[in-house]
């Protein structure tokens, strides 16, 4: 089966690190972190803007449970398109997140969900398979121990002045860890 | 030639000269529909609903003066001798397994309105004739349905598959085709001067003047519309009720008869009762199924589509439980519908069983085209967000759901908006999309991409900490604003860093005491 190419993250070294040369576009990609605030979503932002400027791809970013609102000015700052965001307060979450994933109108479904049972995160990975669209899930970095199906594991963690992104697991690829740092408050610069 | 017939009136007082001027228009043909059995037809669907097996003969009854009286019944009833009129008691003592319907004075209208809103596929003007009749002018439609008898023969065929059987006549005056339709005789008179002597032989009855008048007409031995039209004008106006010299004149033409057009009802509304009682919120989306066909009917017909419906469920002994749906778009199909109400009836409970389900629709709108993209197969499916946004709110409550948008405000917390609070998801169609994102601000220095819904205090007083110590950059970013709608803020924002690497917006009050607040993070 070919794999579909992966939308570029935005930082080089990252990429160079991912199968596809960028998150995969089909399957589901957990991000790992105990912290809101350590750079999780901004590592997503470039990808983010690239989905929503891209006029036969354009579709929704549906952001699912997220921990605090997000902060219109900021993402359009960024290159988001905010009338395209959506932003769902869903308890459980997991249902809400497969039901953006699977109507097909979202470029980019973001979701908060704790997915206890195994169960419904292979009902999330079987939807981020079939959506064609950047599925992410965020969740404890306790989680990484337990298996999962998602075909991109990231551990983040913060370190001072960057990000630590550690590949736990990558479908095709290989686990390795990349240092990100801050060139702003915004944006990272990848660290060698 | 005085009088209002050619033939010679015995009177003893000279007649009335003929009334100046013909009204009725040579440009007008008046169809009557006549329902003459319009209370059962109207009760046929509960009648359906209700027989398990082989029909049984129905009746229908009524109360009057306190007892319960047939007012309608079918033919199997009639061949055992039940006529209208009869109490109930005689009628099952003729017919012990006769099934009794009560009349439904709403369904009854119901139905007349549905045949007029069929009508009105054949010509645009179409007035009611309460209880059971439609008056439709069809002189302008005859050319486009092929003559009369054609176009006949069309809505004969239309009214059938409603469930109706009807009478048809058509004369150049509203009141002579309803006359001769409720007699029974469906004829199409196109020339008003045949009006005379085809109306003469037609008995009284068809008239529905009061019982009394009829009663006087029968004891003077005046039994048909020609006896009454031999009667002196004068002596007519004297006696009796001036609506029948008025009445006369109109169904010859001689008079104006205006009818007030029938305007279809802008929303929809049906009911259905259960029998037995449904207990099981799972079984309720079968038993609504009828309804909404009826529904989508209603809006296939009219080329539109609703986006708000509301469905009570009567209970016998509870106050009525109420759903309401809202639709991102317009909508007209049944599939649809029935998908957001299976979502709502799973999250349902019922205080105790449902005995009728009512259904009623909101406004009445136009459906947006959708026209499908053939060739750009890897276009985003932006239909489906307003099924997404619906199937969430149905679930998740209205308040879940929300867009945003920029607002051009240098207080952080008033510079952007929810969108959609209200329910109002039509905001989520938007599709055109300008070039750029139209930002307010474009030189502002960063902001975080979470906002904290309300700041929150920091402890440490001159040195603010957040889970341990912070690191702060330097150069504030002084926002003043505000002090014209009495919620001004003055402060100073900075980033702080946190030694596990979370990155805040935090900001210092200028004010006395100087607090330090979490505002954002930079996620």
């Amino acid at each position: 089966m070919a794999e579909r190419p992966g939308i570029p993250t935005g930082f080089a070294t990252l990429d160079r690190c991912l199968p596809g040369g960028g998150w995969p576009s089909q399957g589901l990609i957990e991000l790992l972190t105990d912290h809101t605030g350590i750079g999780e979503v901004s590592l997503l932002m470039p990808a983010l803007a690239r989905l929503c400027g891209d006029e036969h791809h354009g579709g929704w970013l549906a952001w699912i449970s997220p921990p605090h609102q997000p902060y219109a000015p900021a993402l359009a700052a960024r290159g988001i398109d905010v009338r395209r965001l959506l932003v769902v307060r869903a308890q459980p979450a997991e249902w809400a997140m497969e039901q953006a994933l699977r109507s097909g109108a979202c470029s980019a479904v973001l979701g908060w969900a704790p997915c206890r049972d195994r169960q419904s995160l292979r009902r999330l990975q079987l939807a981020a398979e079939q959506s064609r669209c950047l599925a992410v899930l965020f969740r404890r970095l306790r989680n990484g121990h337990e298996p999962s199906p998602a075909v991109l594991r990231v551990a983040l963690e913060g370190t001072p002045g960057g990000l630590e992104a550690r590949i736990l697991k990558s479908r095709g690829g290989h686990a390795t860890s990349v240092r990100l740092g801050w060139t702003s408050a915004t944006s990272f610069s990848p660290a060698n | 030639m005085p009088g209002l017939s050619p033939s010679p009136a015995p009177a003893s007082e000279p007649p009335m000269p003929r009334p100046a001027g013909s009204h009725a228009t040579r440009a007008e043909l008046w169809l009557a529909i006549h329902l003459p059995c319009y209370i059962l037809e109207s009760l046929h669907r509960a009648a359906e609903s209700t027989a398990d097996g082989g029909a049984p003969p129905v009746a229908v009854v009524d109360l009057e003066r306190g007892a319960r009286v047939i007012r309608a019944c079918d033919a199997t009833a009639a061949a055992a001798g039940i006529v209208a009129g009869m109490s109930l008691n005689s009628a099952l003592a003729l017919l012990p397994g006769l099934q009794v319907l009560a009349r439904d004075a709403r369904r009854e209208r119901a139905l007349l309105e549905t045949v007029a809103t069929s009508a009105l596929d054949f010509t645009p003007r179409v007035s009611l004739d309460l209880p059971d009749g439609v008056l439709l002018e069809v002189r302008g439609s005859l050319r486009l349905f092929g003559g009369v008898r054609r176009l006949r023969a069309r809505l004969q065929e239309r009214l059938q598959s409603l469930g109706v059987e009807p009478c048809i006549a058509l004369t150049p005056t509203p009141l002579a085709s309803l006359w001769l339709a409720r007699a029974g005789e469906q004829l199409a008179l196109r020339r008003p001067d045949v009006l005379p002597g085809r109306l003469a032989r037609l008995p009284l009855g068809c008239t529905r003047w009061s019982v009394r008048s009829l009663q006087s007409f029968a004891t003077m031995g005046v039994r048909t519309v020609g006896d009454c039209l031999r009667l002196p004008r004068d002596g007519l106006a004297r006696r009796f009720e001036p609506r029948m010299l008025l009445d006369l004149d109109r169904a010859l033409g001689r008079a104006a008869d205006p009818r007030a057009a029938f305007v279809p009802p802008a929303r929809f509304a049906a009911r259905r009762d259960l029998e037995p009682e449904i207990a099981d919120a799972g079984r309720l989306g079968r038993a609504l199924a009828p309804l909404l066909d009826e529904l989508c009917g209603f809006l296939a017909r009219r080329g539109r589509g609703i986006e708000a419906l509301e469905i009570g469920l009567l209970h016998r002994d509870a106050p009525t439980t109420r759903l309401r749906l809202r639709f991102a778009e317009p909508v007209m199909q049944a599939g649809r519908i029935a998908n957001l109400l299976q979502e709502r009836l799973a999250r349902i409970e019922l205080p105790c069983p449902v005995r009728q389900l009512r259904l009623r629709s909101g406004p009445l709108v136009e459906v947006r085209e959708s026209a499908a993209d053939l060739f750009v197969q890897d276009r985003r499916d932006s239909a489906g967000v307003p099924q997404l946004v619906e199937r969430l709110q149905a679930r998740l409550g209205m308040d879940a759901v929300h867009g945003v948008s920029l607002v051009p405000e240098h207080r952080p917390e008033s510079a952007w908006q929810k969108k959609n609070e209200n329910g109002d998801a039509a905001l989520f169609h938007d599709r055109k999309r300008a070039a750029s994102p139209w930002l307010p601000f474009p030189d502002c220095p960063p902001r975080p991409l979470w906002l904290l819904a309300e700041p929150q205090l920091l402890e440490g007083g001159e040195a603010p900490c957040y889970q341990g110590p912070l690191e702060m950059e330097e150069d504030p970013e002084r926002i003043e604003s505000g002090w014209w709608d009495g919620r001004d803020v003055r402060r100073d924002y900075y980033v702080a860093c946190t030694r596990g690497g979370m990155r805040l917006w935090i900001f210092r009050e200028r004010r006395a005491g100087g607090r330090w607040f979490l505002h954002g993070v930079f996620g």
